[in-house]
């Protein structure tokens, strides 16, 4: 019961994050978003032209009247077309987020996977040549440019020039192959650009469990290194672990892939939000910066109750 | 490596399909020919649907040549009533929009519809500007409700295959504006059928058909029934020592399109444009300026390097507009003012800022020193260009500009702040920073030279077409090849929020753009033309200006001879692979 009521006081508090998330997006969109009338007139309108385009495009009502209406659309998950390719944004969004999914979640993995292990093993190994190594590594690839390293990878692998094994751009997936002919650059690309600010992270985090002091105690235990690690080290620092796993989720799916799609020529989400920004699309950024919203609310609520899990010392209170 | 060995060979089987893959520098938005406004949209609106008019493939000047209509049009000797006649049997693609899913016949009435959908506001159109005030009793219907149930007596079927057309006056472009993406032929059933959808689902009868399209490519597939006419090389402009050596004639008496598919890839960024091409991921690229110095031996001839003449073919062609900086003349602190002393100062400010700016170095800066600068607003992509005009006011002229300052008696201290709008973007920053250095040297102080930033084009847009900036940089792309479609530019009826964004208004130059407005190509006309190009230049109303080179290269397989001017993407029915090199290999 506890535990229900601690959900359900989640619930209601998203719920109010959610209202306020959508009111200040909203307020954003309309008041900085790119105002479209004129793109949308032919050369040489009239007075009346000019007031009909505002019509259509909604802008001559009052701003609460289209919060209104925009908080009716995202009840009944219908979010319109989008302005600038009459695409129903449902079903824009249906296929452009699993190809971001599938482009991003094996970057992501890896990168975290192999971060949490280089960090572990750097904070084990501190103040060596290896931890030295681990860390001059990371910095220098937190100093690289993503779009240096996607170019860079682009020009070893996909080019005559280099080793012309991949493709420079596409997403033609209809198997496993051609998933790993497709998602092998950008995966790498997401791996290499990412791994330098993981490794750093986890091992802070290793660094500040190893120096408590049960781990001092199973030290004196004799305790196998392995299981100091991974039992001991790993498993208390797992909070801040999935505090920064979770947090990511929202702004992989969403922005994450922009520079992996606009460079891959892959269609996924980020290329899409990109171009809705920059082309004041409303309908489709009110499919995104909800579905944003969303996300965030579901983490928070997913972190509040890993925390519970993985520390039950972390209450309703 | 052994994932890489994996991807090539289990690639997707091309099979005996011809698939060339093409490539744009941007990403198109509805293709709905209503809103064919941009380059990329209209590629793609020409090739989905059908436009009455098209440009031949190859000949230069441009000229126009029948595209579903059965020849040119027949016109009245007074210039207002056009008659038309169209291709018998011409169907639009199948498509669940249709009784039993079968395209039916294009007739007369489908071209009508396109044509009224323009003036019906539920269409959101952009294209009804070229027929405004045109055609008798189409603003008319617009104003009664744009009720298809009611005609319009200037645009009448005269049975299924002929359309009568009645002009409100002569207006020599029409047949050109019938060459538009805006023009293309849609079907009244897939418009309501789809409704917003149909931006997104084309139901055509053009060369190709939509199988896809995204965010990062579309994919068309050639059509099967298409009514294109047999290839003729002369028909299209063939000329000897401009096409020779391209593999053109093997076109010859075949039936248009000849590629099964097209993939067009949309890449905004260079590099990535530059590596899908030599990587084969894309057949044709736009190359980027920043490319220019690895790629070419030389400028002037522009010549490419050897090492990439054995694998592509290139061409240099100026685009088919110009780049501009207006001033704004409802703006009293540079344009007109009501004082004639302060009028004639402002002038004089004006013509000092023209001499001041270093076309020379803008061009190397900005256009890998290959764009033509010319003076005023006749570009040199048009039949009424003068290539013998004094290039006066296109001279950097630092010397003259100070001492035109100096005599009407400007200076340091009371040169006006100077407002410079551009949309955020690095190389509009680096524009204006190069301005803001001439603007120095004139005598500036470098506080008064300021820019005026907005967040997007759109924002950019909106505060010009308000009147809102002083200064405003921006390009023209030529909807057809008659200087007129320049002229309107500085026409006084059309300012703001028209495309007279300098606001100039000049008694002399709005009379002779009346009188010339209703004339055909001729040698008066291009004289009236000359003359109000004078206008601009004598008022110094605009630095003007540069048409940029665009340089294309593609694989040398491809038999094909790109544009991006009024060509545009008509060409695409017409590129081919080289059948004798596939033979010899």
């Amino acid at each position: 019961m506890r535990s229900g009521a601690y959900i359900f006081r989640k619930l209601v508090s998203a719920f109010a994050l959610l209202i306020g998330v959508t009111f200040i997006s909203f307020l954003l969109m309309v008041w900085f978003g790119p105002d479209l009338t004129y793109q949308s007139l032919g050369k040489n309108p009239t007075a009346d032209q000019i007031s009909e385009v505002r019509r259509q495009l909604g802008y001559d009502r009052p701003f609460m009247e289209r919060y209104g209406a925009f908080l009716g659309q995202l009840a009944t998950l219908d979010l319109g077309h989008s302005d600038s390719t009459g695409e129903p944004v449902s079903r824009l969004m249906a296929r452009t987020l699993p190809v971001s999914l599938a482009l991003v979640l094996p970057g992501f993995l890896i990168g975290n996977l192999l971060g949490i292990l280089l960090g572990l093993w750097s904070a084990w190994q501190r103040g060596s040549m290896t931890d030295r190594f681990i860390m001059g590594a990371s910095v220098a690839g937190m100093s690289l440019s993503f779009l240096v390293i996607i170019i860079l990878l682009q020009v070893l692998l996909c080019t005559p020039w280099g080793l012309n094994l991949f493709p420079a751009r596409g997403w033609s997936v209809d198997g496993l192959s051609a998933y790993l002919y497709y998602a092998t650059v950008p995966t790498l690309s997401l791996v290499l650009i990412t791994l330098g600010y993981n490794t750093r992270f986890y091992r802070s985090v290793m660094v500040e469990e190893l120096n408590r002091e049960h781990i001092r105690t199973a030290l004196a235990y004799g305790k196998r290194t392995r299981a100091i690690l991974f039992t001991h080290v790993l498993k208390n620092s797992l909070a801040p672990i999935l505090t920064r796993l979770l947090f990511s989720i929202p702004i992989i799916v969403i922005s994450g892939s922009l520079l992996l799609e606009s460079y891959f020529g892959i269609p996924g989400i980020g290329k899409v939000t990109y171009d809705a920004i920059t082309n004041g699309d409303q309908p489709v950024l009110k499919a995104v910066v909800s579905l944003t919203a969303v996300l965030f609310v579901l983490v928070q609520l997913a972190v509040d109750l890993a925390y519970r899990w993985v520390d039950p010392r972390v209450g309703p209170s | 490596m052994a994932l890489g060995a994996c991807g090539p060979a289990d690639a997707p089987e091309q099979g005996e399909r011809v698939i060339y893959r093409h490539s744009m520098d941007g990403v198109p938005g509805s293709l709905d020919p209503a809103r064919a406004s941009s380059v990329y949209n209209k590629f793609l609106a020409v090739n989905l649907f059908d436009t009455l008019y098209r440009y031949r493939y190859l000949a230069r000047p441009y000229a126009l040549a029948p595209n579903l209509a059965l020849e040119l049009p027949q016109v009245s000797e007074d210039g207002l009533v056009y008659t038309i006649r169209l291709k018998k049997g011409v169907r639009f693609v199948d498509d669940p929009a249709f009784p039993g899913g079968i395209g039916r016949e294009v007739t007369a009435q489908d071209f009508i519809y396109s044509i009224q959908r323009h003036f019906d506001p539920g269409t959101l159109a952009e294209g009804a500007w070229l027929w405004q005030g045109r055609i008798v009793g189409l603003d008319d219907w617009k104003a009664a409700g744009s009720d298809y149930a009611q005609t319009v007596p200037g645009l009448r079927a005269l049975d299924n295959h002929t359309v009568r057309v009645e002009l409100t006056a002569p207006f020599p472009q029409f047949t050109h504006t019938l060459a538009q993406g805006y023009a293309a032929i849609v079907p009244r059933e897939a418009v309501d059928h789809y409704g917003k959808g149909f931006s997104n689902q084309p139901v055509g009868s053009g060369p190709f058909t939509l199988a896809s399209i995204d965010s990062a490519r579309a994919v068309l597939l050639r059509n099967p029934n298409y009514h294109g006419d047999a290839f003729a090389l002369d028909a299209e402009g063939f000329d000897p020592k401009r096409h020779d050596g391209l593999g053109l004639q093997q076109l010859s008496g075949r039936r248009p399109p000849f590629v099964d598919e097209v993939i067009i890839e949309f890449i905004t960024e260079d590099a990535s444009r530059w590596n899908a091409l030599v990587s084969g991921d894309a057949h044709l690229i736009k190359v980027p300026a920043g490319q220019f110095d690895q790629v070419l031996e030389k400028r002037q001839p522009l010549t490419l390097k050897p090492e990439f003449t054995e694998r592509f073919r290139y061409d240099a062609s100026l685009e088919s507009g110009f780049v501009y900086t207006n001033f704004n003349m409802a703006d009293e602190r540079i344009g007109y003012h009501p004082d004639p002393e302060q009028d004639v100062r402002n002038r004089a400010l004006r013509c000092a800022m023209v001499k001041a700016f270093d076309w020379g170095r803008r061009n190397a800066s900005f256009y890998s020193g290959i764009g033509r600068i010319f003076p005023g607003i006749i570009t040199p992509g048009v039949p009424e260009f003068d290539a013998e005009a004094n290039h006066e006011y296109v001279r950097h002229d630092l010397e003259g500009a100070k001492r035109l300052l100096a005599r009407f008696g400007w200076n340091a201290t009371n040169l006006p702040v100077l407002e410079y709008g551009f949309p955020a973007s690095v190389t509009e920053r680096q524009m204006f920073e190069q301005f803001r250095g001439f603007m120095v040297e004139l005598g500036f102080p470098p506080e008064r030279v300021q820019p005026l930033t907005f967040a997007s084009f759109a924002d950019y847009y909106r505060a010009y077409s308000n009147r809102e900036v002083m200064l405003i940089t921006s390009s023209w792309t030529m909807d057809y090849p008659d200087a007129e479609n320049t002229m309107q530019l500085f026409f006084g009826l059309n300012q703001s929020p028209g495309s007279n964004s300098s606001n100039y208004s000049n008694p002399r130059f709005d009379e002779l753009y009346r009188s010339s407005a209703t004339l055909a190509p001729s040698e008066a006309r291009t004289e009236m033309f000359r003359e109000m190009n004078q206008q601009v230049i004598e008022d110094c109303a605009s630095i003007t200006g540069i048409s940029r080179t665009l340089l294309f290269m593609w694989d040398r397989d491809l038999v094909m001879v790109p544009d991006r001017s009024f060509v545009g993407g008509f060409y695409l029915r017409f590129v081919d692979f080289d059948r004798a090199a596939e033979d010899q290999q």
